[in-house]
């Protein structure tokens, strides 16, 4: 199992339908116990609370009242219970379900390589040409973005909303998906292979991996989206009246109310980022654990009975790492889309200036957070299949995608105090 | 750099423990905001948010350690970070004329005060 994808035979396409459909089965228990049977169990004490709440108004008592108080509370702590399991529910079954047909991908493009021996180039060498995959993924997102609007607002339709539909759009949106998925299952052929390092020539990285400058070159221009939101927030914040302003003194009246405002005064309200806080900072170290795992050629199991369990082999804890790292991220977009509903559900939706720029910030790092984890999932197969190590010469791939990882931890410090707490 | 050892643990654990040590400074200097004064909450946060950057880019990020060009790679935008946040994040006309001197674009806002 440890040498090159040769070595690797076809029954790997069956384990990898086996585990995506134990993925699959695994998000329809979540979602069976979370938001049917735990969901539907909450929505009848809410259904009481909006009676009792309803009852209350009838009977004379409006806010200040203790009565009246109390039944509010009472109907929107379980209203916020209802959506904390329902939303928990549909987001795990939805995620395992990307991650269900991923990995599934992986499985079929691994049992689609050439048989051991044959020439992948066909000019008797095994010398890498270059891929065709970057060109293929960029083509795929642009007909896909180009088609975005229009696939919106044919989903829209379909759902019955009052919306007209633009099937050209959709159309030119799949197509451009279709695309990008081929791009990524070429790129995924191509790595399970075997890639030959190329090293950059001329300055400035002359003499490195040319995947780890193009990694960094991508930060780079990465750390430049993020300054736009964070500018652009400031830019508003400054102008708002907000609970912070009127205790500094710069204004009278608080006439915008911000999502930290809604968050930071409650343990309760702030848990979920509190959270995701530390899951990121710990997955950031399971990955280098499962870098440093991958090219400790001593590497030796724990003496700890329970740490042997869990990583017995060199190629299994590279893995079970990064499996942890997986379940961490998940964890973060669950706990992420359960904060969003309860803020949607206190009325702070993305119709207002202060919730445009928070779901567009923190959507725009939860997206960046997924799209690790769904490369993460290749990174799982990978390790589960060829294996990392440093006798492989492939553990780079950990590396380059610990530094995506790692930059998407940074992004979060300092997300999480401009957004969720200032 | 990862075969340092320190009390017989590498550096990524002990960078590990600072980062979670950290982050609950973090946590803990806005829940009890209300309490504290706005100026020390904000030293705060924007201390522990240095410190926890480094230390991800230092010592996970692996830059303490690889070639100096990485360093400047990452560093690069940062000129570009500055210029966004002090010449579109502090332009808001209505926030600008609170602010000290030093931090104004010296844009003309004649317009707000006419």
């Amino acid at each position: 199992m440890s040498a090159n994808l040769h070595d690797v035979k076809n029954t790997i396409w069956m384990r990898s339908v086996v585990i995506g459909g134990g993925l699959l089965a695994i998000g329809a228990l979540a979602y069976i116990v979370m938001a049917v049977v735990i969901g539907s169990s909450y929505h009848h004490i809410w259904d009481e609370a909006v009676v009792n709440y309803d009852q209350v108004i009838t009977d004379g008592y409006h806010t200040g009242d203790a009565e009246y108080d109390e039944a509010k509370d009472a109907k929107t702590e379980a209203h916020l219970s209802y959506l904390t399991w329902t939303t928990a529910g549909k987001t795990i079954l939805i995620m395992t379900g990307v991650y269900a047909a991923f990995y599934m991908l992986a499985g079929f493009f691994n049992s689609i390589q050439p048989e051991p021996g044959h020439d992948n180039y066909g000019d008797g060498h095994e010398e890498h040409h270059g891929s065709a995959s970057p060109i293929l993924m960029a083509m795929g997102l642009f007909f896909f973005m180009y088609g975005f609007s229009g696939f919106v607002n044919s989903c829209k339709a379909m759902l019955g909303l009052d919306v007209s539909a633009d099937f050209t759009g959709f159309i030119i949106s799949l197509v451009g998906v279709t695309i990008l998925i081929l791009g990524i299952g070429n790129w995924w052929r191509e790595d399970l292979s075997g890639y030959q390092e190329q090293i950059a020539y001329g300055k400035p990285f002359g003499g490195q991996d040319i995947r780890k400058a193009g990694m960094w070159i991508f930060l780079m221009s990465e750390i430049m989206v993020f300054a736009t939101f964070f500018s652009s927030y400031l830019r508003m914040r400054t102008g708002w009246c907000t609970e912070w302003a009127k205790s500094a003194g710069r204004c009278d009246t608080v006439d915008v109310t911000t999502a930290s405002d809604l968050l930071r005064h409650d343990i309760g309200t702030l848990m979920p980022g509190t959270i995701n806080t530390f899951a990121l900072i710990i997955s950031s170290y399971t990955i280098v654990l499962a870098l440093k795992t991958a090219k400790d050629s001593d590497w030796e199991p724990s003496k700890n009975k329970l740490l042997k369990s869990l990583f017995p082999t060199r190629q299994l804890a590279v893995r079970n790492y990064l499996i942890i790292t997986l379940m961490l991220g998940s964890l973060f977009i669950v706990l992420k889309l359960i904060e969003w509903s309860h803020l949607v559900a206190e009325g702070f939706d993305i119709g207002t200036q202060a919730g445009s720029i928070f779901y567009i910030a923190t959507g725009a790092h939860g997206l960046h957070v997924f799209i690790g984890l769904v490369v993460m999932l290749f990174l799982i197969f990978k390790a589960d299949t060829v294996g990392y190590s440093k006798e492989n010469k492939n553990w780079m791939g950990i590396e380059y995608f610990g530094l995506y990882w790692h930059f998407v931890d940074l992004a979060w410090v300092a997300i999480f105090p401009a957004f969720y707490l200032y | 750099m990862g075969h340092e050892k320190i009390m017989g643990k590498d550096i990524y654990f002990w960078n590990f423990l600072v980062l979670i040590l950290f982050t609950f400074v973090e946590v803990a200097a806005v829940f009890f905001g209300g309490s504290i004064d706005l100026k020390i909450v904000w030293t705060i946060l924007i201390g522990v948010g240095i410190i926890k950057a480094y230390g991800i880019a230092a010592f996970f990020m692996h830059l303490k350690g690889d070639p100096v060009v990485y360093t400047m790679t990452a560093l690069f935008p940062i000129s570009f970070v500055v210029l966004m946040l002090w010449g579109i994040g502090l332009s808001n006309p209505d926030s600008i004329l609170g602010l000290p001197a030093w931090c104004s674009p010296n844009w003309d806002y004649a317009y707000v005060t006419n």
